[in-house]
């Protein structure tokens, strides 16, 4: 991303860095140990417990940012892996396979003292499985029970109703693995978990999380967006993996400052906009400069990806009398709510709605197949909601296949055609 | 339909539903199920007709309506436009939690009938099985047997007693014991190919369990009197595959397949269910313990079988990734290498065997050519 118009998002990329930085020391010369998680993770049990968490989505993201996922893939096929297998949680384990042939983000992550998923698609296990025993760490898997009922609106009942929305069987047995994950995190820490101590950072991520709910709203009624949506994803995402930390909690505060400051004084992202886009998917990492380029010539602005919009309503669990099975409630669903009908359909017509969105851009990620999942619904639903959408396909790490130019044409078209 | 228990397999399995019609048209209620751990015992013991929802060759138009291309297996695809075209006459379908397809399916299916109530599809219901090996799966995957069991009464409208699941198991086990009897003629000095043993072994899924038993002993005797087979004994692991056009390829290029870490093969029955203590605990620990499957963790465990089988006179395994995997190609790097190991020859396959082309099939020929060609045990 170039052009940074707000100074949180500076501060944003500054604390992640030397947050890494400061990782890294403390895991090499103090030897603190660490853990790297999938982004469904509850980090908060991590955070509790002192113990810095990775996420392996972000750490993807960033070996992406770096354009370095061909050369990981190409030395992950080597090894007998086929090209057809995922790529999005799987490119920070082809990094390690690598080894020294690639030149890792930062100088490369230092082993952890576990690494942990729930155990979504079925690859998962496998990916976690072979990348511990190339680290020489233990994986700790989190079974992921399925939802058997989804009823309508999950946002508005997500808040203060979770116990009822999530099925108390699946929110038992999350519990359950969750206590497995704390007695290891006990392990690795010397020390006691404590549930108090868990409930207070719940309080703080909530508390986040209504700052971030309210610098939603701040887009959503703003005449125009105050704040680009790639600069939303770097606040938002260097707050959730700290989520409920003093700074996590701060910096969610200063962003919804700065943007209720600019929509005061009138400030626009892109002054000459004329339509407002949404973008439904994981992010394009390696070209994420593709979000601003429809700007210029149509006044296009994309104002609205999950990163942001997830956070308020995926997270803030109000009643936290068992602060464990909030948590459960907060990662048990995450798959179903952003990937699967109907809940994801559902949730999707509905930001749309509430940010005045003329068109949609829907990532069909080809190289990752899981993901690709509840597209069609997505799709249309958005159409029969008088949303134009055009569907791309991109891998969101892997920049080998993407033409850049090819795909700004092609949206270029599809907001002549359909959305001027 | 012929009185050969031979011919009458082989029909049953390129017809799956022929039982399961004559019996709906009779007024027995079917329950679609969709792989092997949803446990038949439990369904037949609420007097209902399980029957499993196999791929066909049908037009899949529902499944290009609403499932986006290149990400499901045929094989759920054609079970997705199996339900919503309405073909068969299903009271309900159970879908077990044993691959994430299978639960997109289920959710799949069930908002297409929330946004189309006027389809009047089959209620579907999630038997949310989880199947890693920990005290925690166990004790949830005990839970929800035990809430399936519940269900299907509300389906069934009847109560399901002890007494019922019990027999139930009896007449499973010896259909189970009938698979063995056919499992046993493809070991050690094969008398039947690959193409023949799914045909009698299939409809192991599809036909009432008393009937299979007959059938399979009758025809595992008559086998018993031909002649052993000479030709690579080859072990197919990969994707799991409901049909044998695969077998037919391989056995069409010389090849001998004795078996196939995979449901639909040698691994359909497995051990039989205990009948000792609560009979809905029992089928439990058969289905979560004891049913191969993509979602068993860690790799030791679901590796184990594999690797037992490969040492126990086999030639050669094939792999079988099509394009559409992207689950057990995570594991091909190290099951390769444990046949490597051992010095047991190996090919991998990612073409649709449907459509093998020319120079595949001569990779395949010629790495058939430098196997044994004579049974050594
Ligand atoms: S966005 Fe989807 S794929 Fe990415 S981490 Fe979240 S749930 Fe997983
Ligand atoms: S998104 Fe892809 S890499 Fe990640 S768990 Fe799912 S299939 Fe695996």
């Amino acid at each position: 991303m170039s052009e940074k118009q707000l100074a949180s998002t500076v501060q944003a990329s500054a604390h992640q860095k030397e947050w890494f930085s400061q990782l890294r020391r403390d895991v090499f010369e103090k030897q603190m140990p660490y853990a790297i998680v999938q982004a469904d993770m509850p980090f908060e049990l991590f955070q509790a417990m002192g113990i810095p968490t990775v996420s392996n989505q972000w750490w993807a993201a960033l070996i992406s940012a770096k354009r370095l996922a061909p050369q990981c893939f190409d030395e992950l096929n080597a090894r007998g892996f086929h090209h057809g297998l995922c790529h999005y949680c799987s490119l920070p384990l082809a990094c390690t396979l690598a080894g020294s042939s690639v030149e890792a983000p930062w100088g490369g992550l230092p082993k952890p003292a576990l690494i942990s998923a729930r155990l979504t698609c079925d690859c998962i296990q496998r990916v976690f499985e072979i990348w511990a025993h190339a680290l020489g760490t233990q994986f700790i898997p989190i079974e992921n029970p399925g939802a058997t009922e989804l009823p309508p609106c999950w946002w508005e009942l997500s808040r203060h109703q979770w116990e009822k929305l999530f099925e108390a069987r699946r929110l038992d047995l999350t519990v359950d693995q969750f206590h497995v994950l704390i007695a290891a995190l006990e392990r690795i820490a010397g020390r006691r978990f404590e549930l108090d101590a868990l409930r207070q950072l719940m309080e703080s991520v909530n508390r986040q999380e209504e700052y971030f709910d309210q610098a939603r709203q701040l887009i959503c009624s703003a005449p125009k967006a105050p704040v680009r949506m790639t600069e939303q994803i770097t606040n938002v995402m260097a707050a959730q993996w700290l989520r409920g930390t003093e700074w996590a909690v701060e910096h969610a505060k200063r962003f919804r400052d700065e943007i209720r400051n600019r929509v005061e004084a009138g400030i626009a992202a892109c002054p000459q906009e004329k339509l407002r886009l949404m973008w439904v998917g994981a992010g394009l990492w390696h070209d994420t400069d593709f979000y601003t380029s429809f700007e210029p010539t149509y006044g296009a602005v994309f104002v609205w990806s999950m990163y942001l919009a997830f956070g308020p309503d995926g997270y803030i669990r109000y009643g936290l009398s068992d602060p464990l099975r909030a948590l459960a409630s907060r990662v048990v669903s995450m798959n179903e709510q952003l990937h699967n009908p109907p809940w994801a359909n559902e949730w999707i017509v509905d930001q749309a709605e509430k940010h005045r969105i003329n068109g949609a851009i829907v990532l069909m990620p080809s190289g990752t197949p899981s993901a690709v999942s509840g597209t069609l619904f997505i799709e249309r639903a958005l159409e029969k909601a008088h949303i134009p959408v055009m569907t791309i396909e991109a891998d969101v790490v892997d920049s080998r296949h993407w033409d850049g130019q090819l795909m700004r044409k092609k949206v270029a078209k599809f907001i002549e055609e359909r959305l001027c | 339909m012929a009185t050969d228990p031979i011919a009458q397999l082989g029909y049953l399995y390129q017809n799956p539903m022929s039982e399961a019609l004559q019996a709906s048209a009779s007024g027995v209620p079917l329950v679609g199920i969709t792989s092997n751990t949803v446990p038949w015992e439990l369904i037949a013991s609420a007097g209902m007709y399980p029957v499993m929802l196999r791929s066909d060759d049908c037009a899949t138009s529902f499944a290009d309506e609403f499932m986006e291309p290149q990400i499901f297996l045929p094989r759920i695809r054609s079970i997705f436009d199996q339900i919503l075209s309405g073909r068969w006459p299903l009271r309900a379908v159970i879908i077990p939690r044993t691959s994430e397809q299978e639960y997109k399916l289920f959710l799949y299916v069930r908002e297409v009938s929330r946004q189309y109530p006027e389809k009047h599809l089959p209620p579907v219901y999630l038997y949310d099985l989880p199947h890693s090996r920990s005290q925690d799966s166990r004790a949830y995957g005990l839970k929800v047997t035990f809430a399936l069991k519940a269900q299907l009464e509300a389906i069934g409208g009847i109560s399901i007693g002890a007494d019922e699941i019990a027999a139930s198991i009896v007449e499973s086990n010896a259909a189970r014991s009938a698979v063995r009897s056919l499992v046993a003629l493809r070991r050690g000095k094969p008398r039947i190919d690959g193409c023949l043993a799914l045909s009698l072994i299939g409809p192991f899924w599809s036909i009432p369990r008393k009937n299979y038993t007959e059938l399979a002993w009758e025809a595992a005797a008559k086998l018993q009197a031909q002649a052993t087979l000479n030709r690579p004994r080859i072990l197919v692991k990969g994707v799991s595959m409901d049909q044998s056009t695969l077998h037919g390829v391989l056995e069409s290029c010389g090849a001998l397949v004795v078996s196939e870490d995979d449901w639909w093969g040698e691994g359909s029955a497995g051990q039989d269910i205990s009948t000792a203590g609560d009979p809905v605990a029992a089928c439990f620990e058969k289905y979560y313990s004891d049913s191969p499957g993509p979602r068993t963790f860690p790799a030791s465990v679901a590796d184990s079988w594999f690797e037992d089988r490969s040492r126990d006179g086999i030639d050669g395994v094939v792999f079988y990734l099509p394009q559409e995997d992207y689950v057990f190609g995570w594991d091909y790097p190290r099951q390769k290498n444990f046949l490597d190991a051992l010095g047991i020859p190996n090919l991998l396959i990612r073409d649709d065997p449907r459509q093998l082309k020319t120079p595949e099939l001569s990779r395949v020929q010629s790495w058939l050519e430098q196997l044994p060609k004579v049974v050594q045990s």
